[in-house]
C-alpha cells in the first residue's frame, strides 16, 4: 500500500535512476501528450522564426523550410521600427501601472484598514463598474479624449487606463490588506503612527509581492490593448507595440520575412519581464487573488 | 471597527467602546475619516471623469439619433427597436457572439481541464515545472502576434493550412479560410489551435494541487481507479475553479471583438460580425454615434444579467 503512496507524489527528491524509472513506468505517454500540446503552441512561432530569414524570392520559392543564406539583416530593419514602438508601449504602460499601483492601494488602504462613514456605499459603487463592459464606455471616452484635446498623445491611453485599471487592482490588493493582522496597525496607531505612515511604512513593504502580480496584470491588460491606441493615435511616432505591429503588418504584409522578424522581436519586451518576475506572476494566478 | 478585533479587550467592554464610537455625531466622524476621504479622492476623480461620465453618457447616448457635430434627435427606445427589429447585421451578430463564447467556453474548459490533469498526475516533479512553465510562457506573447500568425496560416495562397492539405492531397479543401462567408467564423473561432490557456491552467492546477492528499489516498487504497478518482473526487472539488472559468470566458465573449477586429474587421459580408464591431463600424466608420451606444448598452445588459445570474445561481463553495 504504501507504495501506491510514495509512486502518485511527485514530492519527494529522487535520484536520475528513479527518474528515468518513473518515465518507464508510467510518465512517458502523460509527457508526450503534453509535448504535443506545447508542440503545437509553438508551431506557429517556428514558422514565423524559419520565414523572417527569407528574402522574398526565397520565400516564393520555399516558403517553410530553411533557405540559406540566411537573411539576419531583416531583423535590423524590423528593429528600427518596432523598437519606437516598444519605447511608446513601454512609457504608456510603465506610467499606467505606476499611477495605478499608486491610486489603488492608496483606496485599498482606505476601504481595507480604515473606518468612516459612506465605506460600504462607496465600496459598492466601485464594485459596481466591474459589470460595466469596455464596449459600452467606448465611444463617450473617445468622445471625451477629443473634446480634452488629448488624441495624439499618450495621456489619451494612460489617463482612461489608471481609471479602469485601478479598479482590479484595488480588489486585489484590498483583499490583500484585509488579511494583514489588525494588531499591526493598531499597535502602530498606538504609538503615534499616522494613517500615511501606517500605510506608506506597514502595509506597502508587507504587500510587495501582490504590488507586483497587480502591476504585472495590469500591463498585460494595457499592453495588448489594440482598439483604443487605434482609435485615439493617428501619429505612427506615438504608436505603441500592439496597434503598432498591427500597422506594421498591414504595410510590408506581402515582405513576409520583414514581417514575421518584426513580430517576434515585438515579443521579447514581455517575455524578459516574465523571466524575471515568473515567481510573482504564478504566485499570482493561483492565489486566488484572481477570484476577487 | 478597528478597536473590535483587539483580543485583548473582554467582549462587553469592546461593545461598550463599540457604542460610544457609534454614538458621535455623523459629523464628527466625517471628520474624523478625513484621511480616508483624502486617501480616496484621487481615485474617485480619475473614477467619475473617465469611467461614470462615459458610462452615464453612453446611456444617455443611446436614446438620441446622434453623430458628433450635428444635431441630435431624441428617439426614444427607436434605437433599440431597430435593433432587435430591423437590424439583420446586429441580430446575425449575436448569433456569432454565442457561437464564439460557447466555443471559447468548450475549447478553454476542455482542453485546459486535460492538459492540467495530466500535468497533476506527472510523478516527476521537475517535469510538471518544467510543463506548468511551458504552459503559461504563451500569456506574454502579444495577443496581436498570434492573430497576425493565424491570419498569415489562413491565407489563401501562401498559408500554411492551405499548403498541408495539398501536401495531404486533400486540395479540394483548400480554400480563402478568412474570406470565404460560409467558413471565416469557424476559422476565427479555431485560430489558436491546439486552444492551450495558461491562465485556465494555472487556476485548474492550483485547484487541484489543493485537494488534501489524505482524500485521494484513501480512495486509492480502497481501489479506485483513474478514471474514477477524476470522476469522483477531482472534478466535484474543482467545480469552484472550472465554474469561475467559464464565467470569466462568458464575461469576456460577450465583449471580446479584437479577434475580429485584427482577422476580418467583420466580414467577408459580414459573416464574421460580433456585436463589439457592429458597434465600432457604426461609431467610427458611419459616424451612427447614437446607434452604436444602444449597441453598448445592450452589451452592458447582457452583462449585467450574466453578473446577477451568477451572483444569485452560481455561488462557489469551498470545501
Amino acid at each position: 500500500m504504501s507504495a501506491v503512496v510514495t509512486e502518485t507524489r511527485g514530492q519527494y527528491r529522487r535520484s536520475r535512476g528513479e527518474q528515468v524509472g518513473l518515465f518507464l513506468r508510467g510518465d512517458w505517454w502523460r509527457i508526450v501528450l503534453l509535448g504535443l500540446f506545447l508542440v503545437g503552441g509553438i508551431a506557429p512561432l517556428v514558422m514565423a522564426f524559419l520565414i523572417s530569414l527569407k528574402t522574398i524570392p526565397q520565400f516564393a520559392r520555399q516558403p517553410f523550410a530553411l533557405t540559406f543564406p540566411l537573411h539576419w539583416e531583416n531583423y535590423g530593419f524590423a528593429f528600427e521600427i518596432v523598437l519606437e514602438f516598444i519605447k511608446n508601449s513601454m512609457i504608456v504602460s510603465g506610467v499606467t501601472v505606476l499611477g495605478v499601483l499608486l491610486l489603488a492601494s492608496l483606496s485599498a488602504y482606505a476601504f481595507g484598514i480604515l473606518e468612516f462613514p459612506g465605506r460600504q456605499v462607496l465600496f459598492y459603487l466601485v464594485l459596481s463598474l466591474m459589470m460595466v463592459p469596455s464596449a459600452m464606455t467606448l465611444i463617450p471616452s473617445f468622445v471625451l479624449v477629443k473634446d480634452l484635446g488629448l488624441m495624439n498623445t499618450y495621456w489619451a491611453m494612460i489617463l482612461p487606463w489608471i481609471a479602469s485599471g485601478q479598479v482590479f487592482a484595488m480588489f486585489i490588493l484590498r483583499t490583500f490588506f484585509e488579511s494583514l493582522p489588525k494588531e499591526l496597525f493598531d499597535a502602530a496607531r498606538i504609538d503615534g503612527a499616522s494613517e500615511w505612515q501606517g500605510y506608506w511604512r506597514i502595509a506597502l513593504p508587507l504587500s510587495k509581492s501582490m504590488l507586483g502580480v497587480a502591476a504585472i496584470l495590469n500591463i498585460l491588460g494595457t499592453w495588448n490593448n489594440l482598439i483604443w491606441p487605434y482609435l485615439t493615435i493617428q501619429k505612427q511616432a506615438l504608436l505603441p507595440l500592439t496597434p503598432g505591429l498591427w500597422a506594421y503588418q498591414t504595410e510590408y504584409f506581402t515582405r513576409y520575412g520583414l514581417t514575421m522578424a518584426g513580430l517576434l522581436i515585438g515579443s521579447i519586451p514581455l517575455v524578459l519581464l516574465f523571466i524575471f518576475t515568473s515567481r510573482w506572476f504564478v504566485a499570482g494566478l493561483t492565489s486566488g487573488a484572481i477570484k476577487v | 471597527m478597528a478597536v473590535k478585533e483587539m483580543p485583548a479587550l473582554p467582549n462587553a467592554a469592546a461593545q461598550a467602546v463599540d457604542v460610544q464610537e457609534r454614538k458621535k455625531p455623523l459629523g464628527r466622524r466625517i471628520y474624523e475619516g478625513r484621511v480616508a476621504y483624502t486617501m480616496l479622492a484621487p481615485t474617485f476623480v480619475f473614477l467619475l471623469v473617465f469611467m461614470y461620465y462615459p458610462a452615464l453618457l453612453g446611456l444617455y447616448r443611446s436614446v438620441f439619433k446622434w453623430a458628433p457635430g450635428l444635431d441630435s434627435d431624441f428617439v426614444g427606445l427607436g434605437n433599440f427597436i431597430q435593433l432587435f427589429t430591423k437590424d439583420r447585421v446586429f441580430l446575425s451578430s449575436m448569433d456569432n457572439m454565442l457561437q464564439l463564447a460557447a466555443w471559447y467556453v468548450v475549447s478553454t474548459v476542455g482542453v485546459s481541464l486535460f492538459i492540467a490533469v495530466l500535468i497533476h498526475r506527472l510523478r516527476g516533479g521537475r517535469t510538471q515545472y518544467t510543463f506548468r512553465l511551458g504552459m503559461i510562457l504563451p500569456v506574454v506573447i502579444p495577443a496581436i502576434v498570434p492573430l497576425m500568425l493565424w491570419k498569415f496560416i489562413y491565407d489563401v495562397k501562401v498559408g500554411p493550412l492551405n499548403a498541408i492539405l495539398t501536401w495531404a492531397g486533400l486540395e479540394s479543401w483548400t480554400r480563402a479560410w478568412l474570406a470565404d462567408p460560409n467558413v471565416a467564423l469557424y476559422a476565427v473561432m479555431l485560430r489558436n489551435f491546439p486552444w492551450v490557456d495558461g491562465v485556465a491552467i494555472l487556476i485548474l492546477l492550483a485547484g487541484l494541487q489543493a485537494i488534501p492528499y489524505e482524500i485521494v489516498e484513501s480512495a486509492m487504497i480502497d481501489g479506485a481507479t483513474e478514471m474514477r478518482r477524476f470522476w469522483s473526487i477531482e472534478l466535484p472539488l474543482i467545480a469552484g475553479q472550472i465554474k469561475l472559468i467559464t464565467v470569466l470566458t462568458i464575461m469576456w465573449g460577450v465583449q471580446e471583438f479584437t479577434a475580429v477586429f485584427a482577422m476580418t474587421q467583420g466580414g467577408p459580408i459580414n459573416s464574421t460580425m460580433v456585436p463589439g464591431m457592429w458597434m465600432f463600424f457604426n461609431a467610427f466608420r458611419i459616424n451612427k454615434m447614437g446607434y452604436a451606444s444602444a449597441i453598448g448598452v445592450v452589451l452592458f445588459l447582457l452583462t449585467l444579467v450574466l453578473t446577477l445570474i451568477n451572483m444569485k445561481y452560481i455561488t462557489t463553495e469551498e470545501y
